[in-house]
């Protein structure tokens, strides 16, 4: 047993060791000439059996080799982080795995079968299940089937939980929410799992796509976010929350480019209890809100952060927050503001980085109220970029007008943004939309639209990438004073 | 303001009654997982069949763990998780015509003769190793970087407390505060997983 010393109870010792990161308010110099404090506080911390397991535990992070032996001979070479690596990557699913839980296939190119479905491949995994693209023999249409990661089809909360899920989610009809068409229950040979038989969406999700292609397109961002957003707001209007709106939960219908939202894993209605619980997982805490991430009650605006994530990923290609680990992410969302949209990609107009980052504020006040205001906002936004000599950037997006500019070449360059959006554009409306803006000319330029543009300076900055040659006709054009 | 504290957070095991309860489980996959998949490694298993290991391991917890722990007097968890997975390991490379990776089949047995000790020591070791990790990432992240850095140079680096202190601008006396908070922070942290049990 160690003495005690005059200037240190081991009370106060204990109050250093839990204070925060201020330090102790008092001098603390009487700890470096005072062994008997020292050790006292060394030994409040930790026996002094935990302080050499973790110092061994620790070193052995860094460098693995030094003065252990594995006790087998094979794999001594072998560095356990990077088996600890591998797995962790790996945590996912692997076909076979995801074969063990279905009944032999009928023919050989199949995987297996579950009820009167033949599964063809795996299409995803996650937290709560698998996703499997299938066959319906009897309606003769491809689905996707998820069902319960094996370990939770065991648990009785786990099915009433997916079952509330599931039929949550088929409450909810929107053309931009994935439909659901049923649940079922396996038979014996399926060891009698539940299982959720969706549409299957051919094209992959968001996210795939900004893997594959980085920022997207300033018309692709306003579609895919309006549909989006509309696809929440139906979910809102059945009294549903996604809680995990991200790229990867975001569907693109290749053929219509309809992007629609899926996976309502964590979504809870609104009047579930265990609502306010944090859906916390360690390894996409990327697209949380900060209302999720201090574990306090969430509500449909949390959804709105999530879109606002989302929005960010397509403009700059990542997640407005990022770092080394987890806890470093979940630190960012709720302390940091993210880096400035613009300043990442040119291309996109500061408008809409005004819109991102309203949805991205850190109080749920301080966001849109709703989805659909958000859908509806978007929706004149897109407008807008299409036809900005017909359509005006929505008022509240305005700012006041800074600088003349020379109309004519302008114009010409709004009728190009036009062009290229046109191409996109698939909302029901009169086809030829892209020949309507063609015919816009320089003469028929209203004086009005022309003022609409030239609130938006920095819209300049993605038309001189876009159309170089205008520039070179006219270097004044591009000679204004960079935004504040 | 970070979720769950650890402090405030019932066993790990016992959330794992609850198999719905998805943190619980991710944060056990996350301390598990690279352990028995690295034991499955080591039996000469192929990465693609280890995986398979870690799940099938994962799939019998879950399907037993509450026997474990309606025993009156259970074994330690990890000893009770570690004869899980060596036997699904075994039967994994036995089953397979060749043993996995070019290794013959009765290597698997001879594996499986080897003296218990090692065995379980080795998976001790690694298990706290694996804990202290992840204790580690969330310190790191919640405490001042001086106050990380005062501890990894002193305890992990070996390097004095005085150069520690003359290297980050701190006092003495607060190099001695930073390291001993962040052991204790770490060792609170590792407390819900048992290690020193
Ligand atoms: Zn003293």
């Amino acid at each position: 047993m160690i003495r005690t010393c005059a200037s240190y109870s081991d009370d106060q010792l204990r109050q250093l060791l839990l204070g925060n990161d201020d330090g102790p308010t008092g001098s603390v110099d009487h700890l470096a000439e005072c062994s008997n404090c020292q050790a006292r506080l060394e030994r409040l911390a930790a026996d002094a059996e935990q302080w050499s397991e973790i110092r061994d535990s620790l070193q052995l992070e860094r460098d693995f080799e030094p003065g252990f032996e594995l006790p087998l001979e094979n794999n001594r070479s072998r560095s356990p982080n990077k088996d600890r690596d591998h797995w962790l990557r790996h945590a996912t699913w692997t076909e076979s795995m995801a074969k063990s839980l279905l009944s032999p296939a009928s023919h050989p190119e199949m995987l297996g079968r579950i009820g009167r479905y033949d599964v063809e491949r795996l299409i995803g995994s996650g937290g709560m299940g698998v996703v499997f693209k299938a066959y319906d023999t009897e309606l003769n249409r491809p689905v996707a089937i998820k069902l319960l990661a094996p370990y939770l089809a065991g648990s009785g909360s786990a099915r009433n939980r997916f079952a509330r899920e599931a039929r949550a989610a088929a409450a909810v009809v929107d053309d931009h929410v994935v439909p659901i068409h049923n649940v079922e229950t396996g038979n014996e040979q399926d060891n009698g799992q539940p299982f959720l038989v969706m549409k299957f969406i051919p094209g992959g999700s968001l996210q795939q796509r900004i893997d594959r292609e980085g920022p997207l397109e300033l018309c692709e961002i306003l579609r895919i976010g309006m549909q989006a957003a509309k696809g929440l707001a139906a979910a809102h209007a059945q009294g549903l929350i996604h809680r995990d709106v991200k790229p990867s939960n975001i569907l693109l219908d290749e053929g219509v480019d309809r992007a629609l939202i899926t996976d309502f894993g964590l979504a809870r209605t609104t009047d579930d209890a265990s609502l306010t619980r944090s859906g916390f997982h360690p390894g996409t805490p990327h697209y949380m809100s900060p209302e999720q991430v201090r574990g306090e009650a969430i509500d449909a605006r949390s959804d709105l952060f999530g879109l606002g994530c989302v929005m960010y990923a397509m403009c700059t290609g990542h997640p407005p927050f990022r770092s080394e680990t987890s806890y470093a992410v979940l630190r960012r969302i709720t302390d940091d503001t993210p880096r400035s949209i613009c300043e990442t990609n040119a291309l996109i107009p500061e408008w809409i980085e005004r819109i991102v980052m309203k949805l991205l504020a850190k109080s749920r006040e301080a966001r849109y109220s709703s989805a659909f205001e958000v859908y509806t906002l978007l929706e004149k936004c897109l407008a807008h970029v299409q036809q900005p000599t017909i359509v005006p950037l929505p008022v509240e997006l305005q700012q006041k007008p800074q600088r003349r500019l020379w109309l004519p070449v302008l114009a010409i360059a709004s009728i190009g943004i036009a062009l290229t959006c046109g191409v996109w554009w698939t909302q029901p409306r009169p086809v030829g939309n892209a020949d309507t803006a063609t015919v816009v000319s320089t003469e028929t330029v209203s004086t009005e639209s022309v003022l609409q543009w030239e609130s938006d300076l920095p819209e300049m900055e993605s038309l001189r990438r876009d159309f170089v040659p205008v520039e070179k006709k006219s270097t004044k054009l591009w000679d204004i004073e960079p935004k504040q | 303001m970070l979720p769950s504290p650890p402090e405030t957070r019932a066993s790990l095991i016992v959330r794992l009654r609850d198999v719905a309860d998805v943190a619980a489980w991710d944060e056990f996959m996350t301390i598990y997982g690279p352990l028995v998949y690295r034991l499955a490694i080591r039996q000469g298993l192929q990465a693609v069949d280890a995986e398979d290991v870690v799940q099938q391991v994962f799939i019998a917890v879950a399907q037993s763990v509450h026997q474990w722990l309606d025993r009156p007097q259970p074994n330690r968890f990890r000893s009770w998780l570690l004869t899980i997975a060596r036997n699904i390991a075994i039967k994994t490379l036995t089953r397979r015509p060749h043993g996995g990776v070019g290794l013959g089949g009765e290597r698997g047995w001879n594996d499986l003769a080897a003296p218990d000790g090692d065995w379980s020591s080795q998976f001790d070791f690694e298990y706290r190793q694996e804990v202290y990790r992840w204790a580690a990432e969330q310190v790191q992240n919640t405490v001042a970087s001086n106050t990380w850095k005062a501890f990894q140079l002193t305890h992990i680096e070996g390097v004095s407390i005085a150069a520690a202190a003359e290297r980050l601008g701190m006092s003495i006396g607060n190099v001695y505060i930073a390291r001993s908070r962040v052991v204790n922070r770490l060792r609170e942290l590792a407390k819900q997983f048992e290690v020193s049990q």
